[in-house]
């Protein structure tokens, strides 16, 4: 009598482990390992007390964001707009301020550099500041922002502004805002590079019949060029809002969040209160809420990109 | 017969065989032990530039009366307070011994070190030296090796002959006479430099403050948190009121790499520099004979840090890193370094002879009766509170004004309750 094979628990076995899953064993352990474990851990270890291990539930969120030193708002200095205004209040700043700048720019000259003689050398010239490590852009930057050494002050007297000069990352209403302009120049050469990426993907023809038609270069520009980079602008937005939602390199080599915590950013307070502080609880708490603040973007993004 | 004398003859051959074997063999292992080379011991520490040479100065004496090899690394202040401790939790590591200046530190790893005990003699060291870092069962975790006193303002003696300037006696003086006098010297851009990078310069110049215009004992009531002293306290206030004063005015320079900050004050940029007794052993300083220093007018006390060294529990090399710690707890080591200047011994069997005149100077004055040696406030909270004043400090520094002051003093509090509570 022949065993009815549905029955046969090994018959279901080898049809879920084929050959090729098989081979994907490995991989899914080191991830499992590495990724998974950790990730769980930290949501799990966001819940319960550094101190005393008791459950607190969303105890250890109240006090990163409302309750620590450093909140990550702070809520009485919002309401009278003097910082510091809360490490999650600088990095949206940091997108309001960045993103339309990088994206705008990234596109500006990647049009402008589209048919120019040496413009792959100035694309180039701009793409260095993406590849220098942020750590060396932030050592960069407290040598161009200083008072006596730096080239800002020094092309300030050149233009008669002498009276202005300052250590601009020391002084608490211009320290988030000169590292914010110092991680434009560095990120601009992103956007520049898959827009240039972007333009090689239009039809030529569409511009063709543009011209026939007798289109101005600023109507080809908005109503042709724009359109079509509609899913590369989707990706420099994303890449772009995730690089500063992470930021922290930079701000740690020049301000180190400060001063008086007027530059600090969700990813530094992270690692201040976690290494510095000893509270791994609330530093996974933090941990929690730049994950859910990417992911949810992400996911944002992504579900744009697939809709006409 | 014969059978029974050659039955004993190959006992006895026997017997003889194997003692020639064990003679030989102990002979072998103790000339293999004594050529084989001595492990090579690991040390990190906080000191680069003049201060790592110096150091190793003392290391080399050790190498050569011992034969044990010492490899130096010099660490961040970030790296031996963050990253160090993660490695000495996850053993195995390779390093032997660590010297630190922060007492928290020491306790909160003390899980991870060896104690010293054997080592070190107690009657050597004063005990507000040795203390800090013993527990209550006796314990102690770490051997004192350097203090540094942080006595006052430093000046070059030339530039205050050239524009006839004096030492203040009181504060009034320090603050009207004094501080206007040197910012109306030519080419001067503030009287008094600030150090930055790192958070120390600032805060030992807030110790300066708190102990000569609050008294030593406010500064040791702050070490032990809100319990005894708030930050809010009205003595507390009227110190950093001073201070904001002060800042108000534009006597103080913006905060900068406080090694750059000694050149200037070398080129008579600033006029005095609040530091530590280290720097007369810095390149910055061309002329150890011109340099002086004045106290905080009125101080009845002067705020000093321990360099203390450590032998980790896991340490690869335990009895020669001992034998180091014992070298560098000693009156020899440290009579070495205390020639070289910038070092002030923690062994009491240091001669004054050895010490140069401008260290003598500082340990004379750190000896005086009235005076009051009390612990670095931040070294010995530690945490993110010191975080939190380095930082702080700097805020006030470049937006000084009342109300800053007040929500830097409302934020010391507010993170001194949280790391040592009510």
């Amino acid at each position: 009598m022949m065993k009815n094979k549905n029955k046969n628990p090994f018959f279901f076995l080898r049809r879920f482990f084929t050959v090729s899953r098989l081979f994907l064993i490995p991989a899914f352990i080191f991830l499992m390992i590495f990724v998974f474990y950790p990730i769980v851990a930290t949501i799990y270890t966001s819940f319960f007390s550094n101190s005393t291990g008791n459950f607190v539930g969303l105890g250890n969120y109240d006090f990163v964001m409302f309750r620590g030193v450093y909140p990550l708002i702070n809520v009485p200095n919002l309401l009278q707009g003097t910082p510091p205004l809360g490490g999650l209040i600088n990095n949206f700043i940091w997108i309001a301020i960045h993103l339309p700048v990088v994206v705008l720019s990234g596109m500006f000259l990647a049009v402008l550099l589209r048919d120019v003689k040496g413009g792959t050398i100035i694309k180039s010239i701009v793409f260095l500041g993406v590849v220098i490590p942020l750590v060396v852009g932030g050592v960069l930057f407290r040598f161009i922002y200083d008072k006596d050494a730096g080239i800002a002050n020094a092309f300030l007297s050149l233009i008669g502004l002498g009276g202005l000069t300052r250590t601009w990352y020391a002084f608490a209403d211009t320290a988030l805002l000169s590292i914010i302009l110092g991680s434009i120049w560095i990120w601009t050469g992103f956007g520049m590079i898959v827009y240039s990426a972007g333009l090689q993907g239009i039809p030529v023809e569409l511009y063709e019949a543009a011209e026939i038609d007798g289109a101005s270069r600023w109507k080809t520009f908005w109503r042709i060029t724009v359109p079509m980079l509609r899913s590369t602008s989707i990706v420099v937005v994303t890449m772009t809002v995730l690089w500063e939602l992470k930021i922290f390199d930079i701000v740690y080599v020049v301000t180190r969040g400060g001063p008086g915590g007027t530059s600090d950013v969700l990813a530094y307070e992270m690692y201040n209160v976690a290494f510095f502080g000893g509270n791994y609880a609330a530093g996974s708490a933090i941990a929690v809420i730049l994950t859910l603040m990417t992911i949810g973007f992400a996911a944002y993004m992504v579900t744009r990109m697939s809709k006409p | 017969m014969s059978k029974k004398l050659s039955g004993i003859s190959k006992t006895i051959a026997a017997i003889v065989l194997i003692i020639i074997i064990i003679v030989a063999g102990v002979l072998v292992y103790f000339y293999y032990g004594s050529t084989q080379p001595k492990p090579t011991l690991t040390v990190y520490a906080l000191w680069t530039g003049t201060e790592q040479y110096n150091f190793e100065q003392a290391l080399g004496n050790f190498t050569q009366n011992t034969g044990i090899n010492v490899t130096y690394y010099g660490q961040t202040t970030e790296n031996l307070l963050v990253s160090v401790p993660q490695q000495l939790a996850n053993p195995p590591y390779d390093v032997d011994v660590i010297i630190a200046p922060w007492p928290y530190w020491i306790s909160d790893n003390s899980p991870y070190l060896t104690t010293v005990n054997d080592v070190v003699t107690e009657s050597d060291f004063p005990a507000n030296i040795i203390n800090p870092v013993k527990d209550e069962s006796g314990n102690l975790w770490a051997a004192p090796f350097k203090l540094s006193g942080k006595p006052g303002f430093w000046f070059r003696d030339s530039f205050f002959q050239d524009n006839g300037l004096t030492v203040p006696t009181t504060y009034d003086e320090f603050k009207n006479t004094l501080l206007p006098a040197i910012k109306a010297v030519p080419g001067v851009e503030q009287a008094i430099a600030s150090g930055d990078t790192v958070g120390w310069p600032l805060s030992d110049t807030a110790e300066g403050f708190i102990i000569g215009l609050g008294g030593y004992q406010l500064q040791l009531d702050l070490e032990k948190g809100p319990s005894a002293r708030n930050w809010t306290d009205p003595q507390v206030e009227n110190v950093f009121g001073n201070l904001t004063d002060l800042l108000e005015a534009g006597y103080f320079s913006t905060p900068a790499d406080w090694e750059a900050q000694l050149a200037k004050l070398w080129d008579g940029k600033y006029g005095i520099y609040w530091q530590g007794s280290f720097i007369t052993t810095l390149p910055e300083i061309q002329d150890v004979n011109d340099l002086d220093f004045f106290p905080f007018p009125g101080t009845n006390g002067v705020s000093g840090s321990v360099d203390y060294a450590v032998i980790t529990k896991d340490a690869p090399h335990l009895n020669e890193a001992k034998q180091l710690v014992q070298y560098l707890a000693g009156a020899d080591a440290q009579e070495i370094m205390v020639g070289q200047g910038g070092f002030l011994a923690t062994n009491v069997n240091v001669p004054s002879s050895a010490y140069t005149t401008i260290d003598k100077k500082v340990v004379a004055f750190m000896g005086e009766p009235g005076m009051t040696i009390v612990p670095d406030l931040d070294d010995t909270i530690g945490g993110q509170w010191q975080q939190t004043f380095w930082d702080q400090l700097k805020l006030l520094w470049t937006s000084p004004s009342t109300s800053t002051m007040n929500n830097v003093l409302e934020a010391l509090q507010t993170a001194a309750i949280q790391q040592q509570g009510p």
